[in-house]
């Protein structure tokens, strides 16, 4: 019965959807739906593909990672001492309000056309967001918590490792999940700016030059689904849903 | 004497600049074993009584010492329950309830045998695993007090930590606490705006005045715990204490500027006691 159910509730609109989509392409001269999803079904089990597909997510985990240890780092510096956010609060909140693919200008200045200005990009496009996440998360630890832990003996490090660190994780992992969605953006500005990388982004301008519309289409699929995945496999259920049951948050 | 207070005021800054004396000249003495209640208006600062000995505020003047040692900080000899149970929503009941002795570096069997005792102690044994969010209010204080006696402090402040719950799961916690105290012979501090469970509970009642918060009363009750609540005695007493608490909570309605609510026949039932005369 749940099969049938999450059938009905993702595969069906998905049908329809594609199948609407297929007769359009039979009346009127649009790209076919069945075609792009052959190709994408083809480019999956391309290893020219996968390569490219690769370089760029290899990108994205260390521009992904320098973002986890930099975000949460300057973050816990923010949270924790009112001089440091008294200074560097606007700015970290100005790097946020800042389009990651703004970036790439400056990036390219410094790095020239290399892989480095792409992870330039992933990095400053993404940090601002865990920043202020964690540094609000520290801020907005309840302070009967942190009475009732002095009261049983934690102060100072133990008391940021027990108590403020795990209280403010909800907030530091939504900062993590919007950060993940800013640094697939910069990513991809990124690589289609650069344009020299092997990578996602070249694919797309080079089969667009092309004016190969159906495999541009299904490598932006293939983006979507990506970033869906990471977002709903690796955010929401292996972490949202282990925090959610533990916190009884909705 | 196991806690002392000498002469002790704490005034806050409130926010219009003006400056408070939550407590004033307050001077109090606990004996080991003792368990004393603290009644008093809200706003008479019974709660920062607590947060003085509990290390967590620090005195105007005055001297806070225990076992004649100053109060310079929180310590784990003075535990602390609030009213809300104040859990840690990431730690299930156990980890809740061993978090101390974590903090403390203890032995995995230390902490074993420790958790098991006041798990038990307070008949939650079977929902060591759950998380706080699956529990009752009464069932997160069970966990709030065995989380505070599990460090073996020599005094337990509580504040107000039955004011939340309703009528049936307060009493039954009372039972509890008494049972508890019976089996630990904690010294135990309890504030509460509750005159019935004040002579529920305590050994020793106190009576605080509002702005500034003094020690107004004292009454002693000797009655064996647990105490019957239709017990004459503590009747009486109650409604010595309500009667001498109206004038506090009359005071605090006319500086709020709502002395319209207090009529001076509002309480027939304190005018005449309803059980015949003296103690």
């Amino acid at each position: 019965m749940k099969a049938v159910r999450w059938a009905k509730e993702h595969l069906l609109p998905w049908g329809l959807f594609l199948a609407g989509w297929e007769i359009l392409s039979r009346l009127f001269p649009i790209p076919s739906s069945v075609r792009i999803l052959g190709l994408v079904w083809a480019n999956m089990t391309d290893p020219g593909f996968i390569s490219a597909l690769a370089s760029s997510l290899g990108r994205m985990a260390v521009g992904f990672a320098a973002v986890i240890l930099l975000g949460i780092g300057l973050g816990i510096l923010l949270g924790r001492y009112r001089a440091l956010d008294n200074i560097f609060g606007t700015l970290a909140s100005a790097l946020n309000a800042m389009p990651g693919a703004a970036w790439v200008p400056l990036a390219i200045f410094l790095f020239g056309l290399n892989q480095k200005a792409v992870i330039f990009t992933i990095v400053l496009g993404a940090t601002g967001i865990v920043m202020l996440n964690t540094s609000f998360g520290i801020k907005d630890v309840p302070p009967l918590l942190v009475r009732a832990a002095r009261t049983m003996g934690a102060e100072g490090p133990k008391l940021f490792w027990h108590v403020i660190l795990p209280a403010a994780t909800p907030r530091i992992i939504d900062g993590l999940r919007l950060a993940w969605a800013f640094g697939w953006r910069a990513l991809m500005a990124g690589e289609l700016l650069v344009g020299s990388v092997r990578g996602m982004g070249q694919l797309l301008s080079v089969v667009a030059k092309e004016g190969n519309i159906e495999q541009l289409l299904a490598y932006m699929g293939i983006l979507a689904l990506v970033g869906m995945t990471v977002d709903g496999i690796i955010f929401n259920r292996l972490i949202g849903d282990r925090l959610r049951a533990r916190w009884g948050t909705a | 004497m196991l806690v002392q207070l000498e002469n002790v005021t704490k005034r806050f800054t409130q926010n219009n600049g003006d400056e408070m004396d939550v407590l004033k000249n307050i001077s109090l003495e606990i004996a080991e074993g003792e368990f004393i209640c603290v009644v008093g208006p809200s706003g008479c600062g019974k709660s920062t009584l607590l947060y003085l000995i509990a290390g967590l505020e620090k005195p105007t003047s005055g001297r806070v010492r225990v076992e004649g040692v100053p109060v310079a900080g929180p310590g784990t000899d003075r535990v602390m329950v609030f009213q809300e149970a104040a859990l840690f929503p990431w730690l299930n009941v156990r980890q809740n309830v061993e978090f101390g002795l974590k903090i403390a570096g203890s032995t995995p069997e230390e902490k074993q045998r420790r958790v098991e005792k006041y798990l038990k102690m307070v008949h939650l044994g079977r929902f060591a695993g759950a998380h706080p969010h699956q529990l009752s209010g009464g069932m997160k204080q069970r966990v709030a007090i065995a989380r505070a006696l599990v460090m073996d402090p020599k005094i337990l402040l509580m504040d107000e930590p039955f004011a939340a719950l309703d009528a049936q799961t307060r009493r039954l916690l009372q039972d509890e606490l008494v049972g508890i105290w019976k089996q630990t012979r904690k010294t135990i501090l309890f504030v509460t705006h509750n005159v019935r469970e004040a002579t529920a509970l305590g050994d020793k009642v106190l009576e605080m005045s509002a702005r500034p918060g003094r020690i107004k009363k004292g009454y002693a009750i000797h009655l064996p715990k647990p105490r019957r609540e239709a017990d004459p005695h503590l009747i009486v007493i109650q409604q010595r204490i309500l009667l001498s608490l109206q004038e506090e909570i009359a005071k605090v309605a006319k500086d709020e500027d709502m002395d319209y609510l207090i009529k001076e026949e509002a309480s027939p039932l304190f005018d005449k006691p309803a059980v015949g005369g003296a103690l």
